[in-house]
Parts: C-alpha cells; sequence; structure tokens
C-alpha cells in the first residue's frame, strides 16, 4: 500500500483488476484503493508476472502493507530496489520474520480490538491503543520551540509523522523551513501582547451567551446628557451597578479558591494599531456616567497613541466590547485572561416590534448584547442572570 | 598485505615484548611451542625467551602473581584462556588491583587480556562478555577494541599507562576482521570514534557489536536513513561527549552491548544521556543487549541470543518511527 498523500494511513480495497498469472506492464494499475479523500490506483512497481494477490475486497489497509507479490526478472527487480522502497509500516518480530506468506490483518480488524481493549497489554492488562497522542511532544521538540518562543498553537499548521501522529523534531525543522521560504516580518510588540493574552485565555473552557436589547431608551437618554456617552459607555456603567448586587459573578478560580477583587474596575477594548488595548476605568460603580465619558474620551486619545501604560490596563475584574462599532452583531470575543467576564454589545439596529396595547408594529432599536465566560467559575444560569440585569439596567437608563 | 585482528594483538605484543624489557606475558599455555587457546602468542616464546610463560591453572594465582610483579616495577600482561574464567580472579582483580593504587599510592600497571564474546556454539562458559562488571569498579580502565588497527594501538597504550587495564579482545572478530597495515599511533585511551556519520539516528556500541551496528547502518541506508555509528573503544572511561554531541546530530539514541541486559554498560550510555541530555532526545533512548539467559550452544538459539545487524535493524527501524 503506498503512501497516497500527507494525513493518508490506510485505504480500502474497492477493485482488483488483476489476477495470478496476468502479464503486467511497468506503473500498470492493477488495485483501486479508496481513502477518505479520493479513489487511487495503485501501480505495479516493475513489469512481470502477478504471482497473487494477498488482499481482498472492502477490506481497509495500513499504508505499507503487502498487497500483492508480481513476478518479476532480477534486473527489474533490483531497478524497483534502487527506486528507495518506503520502510515498513508494519511491526515485524524482532528476530523472526513475518512468513512470507502470512497477510496483514486487515486495520479495521485491528481497530476494533484496539477499542475492545484487546490491542496491547502491559502486565497482562489491556492499555489504550496510542498512549502517546498527538500532543505528546518529546523533550527535545520542547527545547526548541522554548528557544525560538514558540508556543503549542503556533506548531497547530504541522501535521505530525511521528508515533500517534505527534509531531517529531524532524517534522518541526521542516516547518520552520517552508516558513523560512515564505515573506515574513516581526510581528510588532502589541500583536505578540495580544497572541499571548488570547492563548492564556483559550486555555480555559470559554462560553458565550447572548439576548436582544431595548436599545431606544439608551439613545433618548444620551439627548439630554452632556456629554454625550455612548452606547458601550451604558454597558459598562450598567454592568458596574449589576456586579455590585452580585460581585461572585465576576469572581476568578484559582486552584480551588475563588478570589474575588475589591473594587469594581472594568476595562473597555479600544481598537490601536495592529491590536488591542483595554485601558481600565477604576471604581466604574463609584464614576458617574458624565465622569465615565470624559475618562473614557482620555483614554481613547491616549490609546490612540499607544501611551496607554501596562498598569493602566492591568487589574480589571471585567471588559466591555463595543464590537458593534465594526456594524456587527453578534460575537464571542474572548475574556481577557485574568479575567471571568467579557459584555459585548453588537450594533443597534431598526426591527419591527409588536405592540400589545396598540395591537400593531411599531420601529423599535434593537442590539445583540453578549456575556462571554469562564465556565470553571460561573454557569449559563448565573452568567444569564448577570446579563438580564444589565439588560433591565439599559433599558432604563436614567438609573445609570 | 592483509592482517587481522587477532594477527594484530600478536603483533602489540612482539612490539610490546621487543620495546619495553619490563614487559612478559603470563598465561594457560601462551608459551612453549603452543602459543596460547587462539594463538594469539604463537612464536613469541620462541623469539623472546624466558619472557612469555606457561603459568598454573589458577586463574587466581596468575593475577596474584602479576600484582607483585608490577608492584615491582614490571609490566605484565596476562592472557585469561576466555573472559569468563577471569570470574575465578575477581578478588584479586576488583579487591587488590583496582584498590591498590588508592590505598598505597603505589600502581599496579598491569593489562588482563580478556578473550570475549561468543562465537557459534561456546556456549555458556566460553561466550560471555565481562566489560559492565569490571567496568562497575572503580581503580580500572576497560577497553573494547572494535577494529584491527584499535585492537593493536589500544594493547600499546594499555600497556604503556599506569592504571590496570582490561583489555576485552573479541573472539568473533579475530580471524573476520582484517586491515590493510597496522597505525603507528591511535586515537587517545577515553577518545569515542563516530565510525560512520549520519543524522536520523545514533548507533552507539563497541566490540564486536560496532560491527554488526555498522552493517546495520548498510541495510537502513537502503531505506533511506541515515545512521551515525559511534564506535566506544573504551567504556571506561566513556566519552559521553561524543555520544551526546551525535544525539544532538539525530535526536534518536540506539545502544547496543553483547552482554547481559540488566544494568551494564548500554543502561549507564542511555543513563547519562537522559541526564545530560534529555533536551536532545526526539524519542525515548532504546537498547538492545543479549537476553538474559545463559548464552545457548545451539548456533541457531545462539544467533537470536545476541543482537546482530537484523535485529539492530529491526530495533531501529522501531525507533525512527517512533
Amino acid at each position: 500500500m503506498p503512501q497516497l498523500g500527507e494525513s493518508i494511513a490506510e485505504a480500502t480495497v474497492v477493485d482488483i483488476k488483476v489476477k495470478p498469472g496476468d502479464v503486467v506492464a511497468d506503473d500498470q494499475e492493477i488495485i483501486d484503493v479508496e481513502t477518505n479523500k479520493a479513489v487511487m490506483g495503485v501501480t505495479t512497481p516493475c513489469k512481470g508476472k502477478i504471482d497473487r494477490i494477498t488482499v481482498q475486497l472492502k477490506e481497509t489497509y495500513p499504508v505499507g502493507a503487502v498487497l500483492g507479490y508480481v513476478e518479476a526478472s532480477e534486473e527489474d527487480a533490483a531497478r524497483f530496489a534502487r527506486r528507495a522502497p518506503p520502510p515498513p509500516q508494519r511491526e515485524v518480530a524482532e528476530e523472526i520474520p513475518a512468513r512470507a506468506d502470512e497477510e496483514v490483518a486487515p486495520a479495521r480488524e485491528k481497530k476494533i480490538a484496539a477499542r475492545d481493549g484487546e490491542g496491547e497489554r502491559a502486565g497482562g492488562l489491556p492499555v489504550p491503543a496510542i498512549t502517546k497522542g498527538a500532543t505528546f511532544m518529546s523533550p527535545r521538540v520542547r527545547a526548541r520551540m522554548a528557544e525560538l518562543q514558540l508556543t503549542t498553537a503556533d506548531l497547530a499548521g504541522i501535521m505530525g509523522t511521528g508515533a500517534g501522529n505527534r509531531v517529531t523534531i524532524k517534522d518541526l525543522e521542516n516547518f520552520l523551513h517552508k516558513i523560512d521560504n515564505q515573506t515574513a516580518h516581526e510581528a510588532s510588540a502589541i500583536r505578540a501582547g495580544v497572541a499571548d493574552a488570547m492563548r492564556r485565555s483559550w486555555t480555559r473552557p470559554l462560553s458565550t451567551i447572548g439576548s436582544s436589547v431595548n436599545l431606544d431608551p439608551v439613545l433618548q437618554d444620551r439627548q439630554s446628557r452632556g456629554p454625550k456617552p455612548g452606547p458601550g459607555l451604558y454597558a459598562l456603567r450598567a454592568l458596574a451597578l449589576a456586579l455590585v448586587e452580585n460581585p461572585g459573578a465576576a469572581a476568578k478560580l484559582i486552584g480551588n479558591r475563588v478570589v474575588q477583587s475589591n473594587s469594581i474596575d472594568i476595562g473597555i477594548a479600544v481598537e490601536a494599531e495592529d491590536g488591542i488595548m483595554v485601558p481600565v476605568i477604576r471604581a466604574a460603580d463609584k464614576t458617574s456616567l458624565a465622569d465615565l465619558t470624559t475618562k473614557y474620551k482620555e483614554l481613547v486619545d491616549l490609546a490612540r497613541q499607544r501611551r496607554i501604560s501596562p498598569d493602566m490596563q492591568a487589574g480589571g475584574i471585567a471588559t466591555v466590547s463595543n464590537f458593534g462599532t465594526f456594524g456587527m452583531e453578534w460575537g464571542t470575543p474572548i475574556p481577557l485572561p485574568d479575567q471571568t467576564l467579557l459584555l459585548g454589545l453588537g450594533v443597534g439596529k431598526k426591527v419591527p416590534s409588536w405592540d400589545e396595547s396598540e395591537k400593531e408594529f411599531a420601529p423599535k432599536t434593537e442590539a445583540q448584547i453578549t456575556l462571554s465566560f469562564d465556565h470553571r467559575s460561573i454557569d449559563g444560569g448565573g452568567a444569564g442572570r448577570l446579563l438580564k440585569r444589565v439588560i433591565e439596567l439599559l433599558e432604563n437608563p436614567k438609573e445609570l | 598485505m592483509s592482517i587481522t585482528y587477532l594477527e594484530a594483538i600478536r603483533e602489540a605484543q612482539a612490539k610490546l615484548l621487543r620495546d619495553d624489557d619490563r614487559v612478559f606475558i603470563y598465561g594457560q599455555d601462551v608459551g612453549g611451542t603452543f602459543g596460547g587457546a587462539f594463538k594469539a602468542t604463537k612464536g613469541l616464546a620462541k623469539e623472546f625467551p624466558g619472557r612469555v610463560l606457561n603459568t598454573p591453572i589458577s586463574e587466581d594465582a596468575i593475577v596474584g602473581t602479576a600484582i607483585g610483579a608490577a608492584i615491582q616495577g614490571m609490566r605484565p600482561i596476562i592472557e585469561m584462556q576466555f573472559a569468563d574464567f577471569s570470574s575465578l580472579a575477581l578478588n584479586q582483580i576488583l579487591n587488590n588491583v583496582g584498590t591498590h593504587y588508592w590505598r598505597t599510592n603505589v600502581p599496579v600497571p598491569i593489562t588482563v587480556r580478556l578473550p570475549s564474546g561468543g562465537t557459534k556454539g561456546s556456549g555458556p562458559f566460553h561466550s560471555q562478555s565481562m566489560e559492565s562488571i569490571y567496568a562497575h569498579y572503580p581503580g580500572l580502565i576497560v577497553m573494547t577494541p572494535a577494529t584491527v588497527e584499535d585492537a593493536y594501538t589500544m594493547l600499546i597504550e594499555a600497556v604503556a599507562i599506569d592504571d590496570p587495564v582490561i583489555y576485552c579482545e573479541h573472539k568473533y572478530l579475530y580471524y573476520h576482521l582484517k586491515a590493510d597495515k597496522l597505525p603507528d599511533k591511535g586515537l587517545p585511551t577515553g577518545r569515542a570514534r563516530v565510525a560512520r556519520e549520519g543524522r536520523d539516528l545514533t548507533i552507539v556500541s563497541y566490540s564486536a557489536m560496532m560491527q554488526e551496528s555498522l552493517a546495520a547502518a548498510d541495510e537502513l541506508a537502503r531505506e533511506g536513513f541515515e545512521t551515525e555509528v559511534v564506535d566506544l573503544r573504551s567504556v571506561k572511561p566513556l566519552d559521553i561527549d561524543t555520544v551526546l554531541a551525535s544525539v544532538a546530530r539525530t535526536g534518536r539514541l540506539l545502544c547496543v552491548g553483547e552482554s547481559f541486559p540488566w544494568g551494564g554498560t548500554t543502561a549507564e550510555v542511555i543513563a547519562r544521556v537522559a541526564s545530560a541530555g534529555f533536551h536532545l532526545l526526539d524519542a525515548g533512548p532504546q537498547r538492545l543487549n543479549a537476553k538474559d539467559t545463559p548464552i545457548p550452544y545451539h548456533p541457531n538459539l545462539w544467533s537470536v541470543h545476541r543482537p546482530n545487524a537484523k535485529n539492530i535493524t529491526a530495533k531501529a527501524r522501531a525507533l525512527l518511527r517512533e
């Protein structure tokens, strides 16, 4: 069974076009095999006479399995041998070579045996067929990654060729070599920072829920205020007040300890060149919407000049992302790695809304509001109640 | 001109007897016209009268006598008829020779030649490899030449140095291994040699197994794998730097030895590589030794009892697939 593609480990025989005694040419298609990608023809290694076919129709065989034998002249056989055949993929007993007429067990049977715990055994007990999963990194691969400051996520694009599809040092070096031949530039510090934060955050079980909110009350209310706060700031203020009532919702889980901050400091995501900055508004629950608006303007200006210091971005317990400013209705933003919650606000859209008292549809500005959370710390119910309370507050903006 | 491994050992002894009056050879049937069980001293008794001496059949007494001579300034070369029989002299070698310099500040420059390893039909008492036993104890240098050239230069070196040396010569290589000529100089004691360069796998070996490993490397080359073969030359001192440098190039290690599997030289190499070069390994380090049973007589059983090119290749293939 030839190597049929980079990720192909086995194939099923779907047609055998020759029988023993048939004279075949060099490179003649004699067996059709099907993989999960396509049907392909297996060709003769050299010209000669078919001695026997050792596989059966509709059975699946691993790459490297013997499909049959071609009787060939020594000359032709020698020519084939020079074309460096692939190493056999099948385990052979160390000292006692497999008998030539021994058939390879179909891969499907092997799989079933492994599932039933009849595969490999250690000390008489069944062990999973593959004890080294794809995530196994050898000390050498780890050392090389550390040297190049690579993380596991950077290796996602590598198809491992080792046992259990693990990435070997050769796979890694080949991958790096390929990259060397492509255009690349060094990532900016802010890009690398965002990448690192997102990678760390993604190690957690994150979930997102969402609902719709009527934005008309907010849009009406902001007309009466000066300076005029944006919807994102209303959302930030609503989240702050909801967290005052339920501070446990933003708690972090570290080991077996639930850690809760004493101050309701909330960050707001600001797009900067080649990345995102998240300046934090301290004690957002004790800051009026007017003060918030002034403060926010200052922070945005600083962010655009990339003059937000790490201190100004640290210590938040939750973050607001107003992805509606990009015209987006829905998203599943990722909370910062040291925070449990992220509130997202979509763009407001005019939608028809049934007015029960007037018995007619009336226009309403509706937006989608999402809450992404670390499911280790809080569940759908808790997150849902918090989001519901935020929506209530947004629909009664006078209280904000 | 062609010279065998065995002839190189005889030539080295002739040269030593010729160049240094302090040298004498001492062992069972080494003198007279017999010239030793394997003819490693053939003709030397006649050429150097009174300096190639037959002994009683007592390994204990042979080594004991040699210790006295060495303390008094001589450079005795002892031939054990088979390495296996040296177990009868363990007390003299390990307790007296090995500790003498530390106890008295007086060196014991003896060389003990051990005809080692298996040949077809030699059975449990005439096939053993004792290098790991002697390497385990402090105070001894243990040489395991794998080539005709090393057999010659290392024996000369063994007699020249003041430390006691256990010189393990392989019986299978006696007649099988030939060279065109003998060199004047070899690598220093304690330096391993890269016998074949490669980048996919390192095989560390010594003595006859080094030759089997080279044959396995040829077989693996036909399958597209480039195997680096490191010849330890002496198992003590152990040149771990050369081994680590090779593993740094290949990321994979297979260590092959003919002695029994429990503990020993292959285990020592792997322990040191795992400690000092954990970050160099791309797969678990592997080793291949003889089976953990007495060495069988029957040639068919013997041929699968010890490592050989075929089972080294199979083991290497499995490691390359890891």
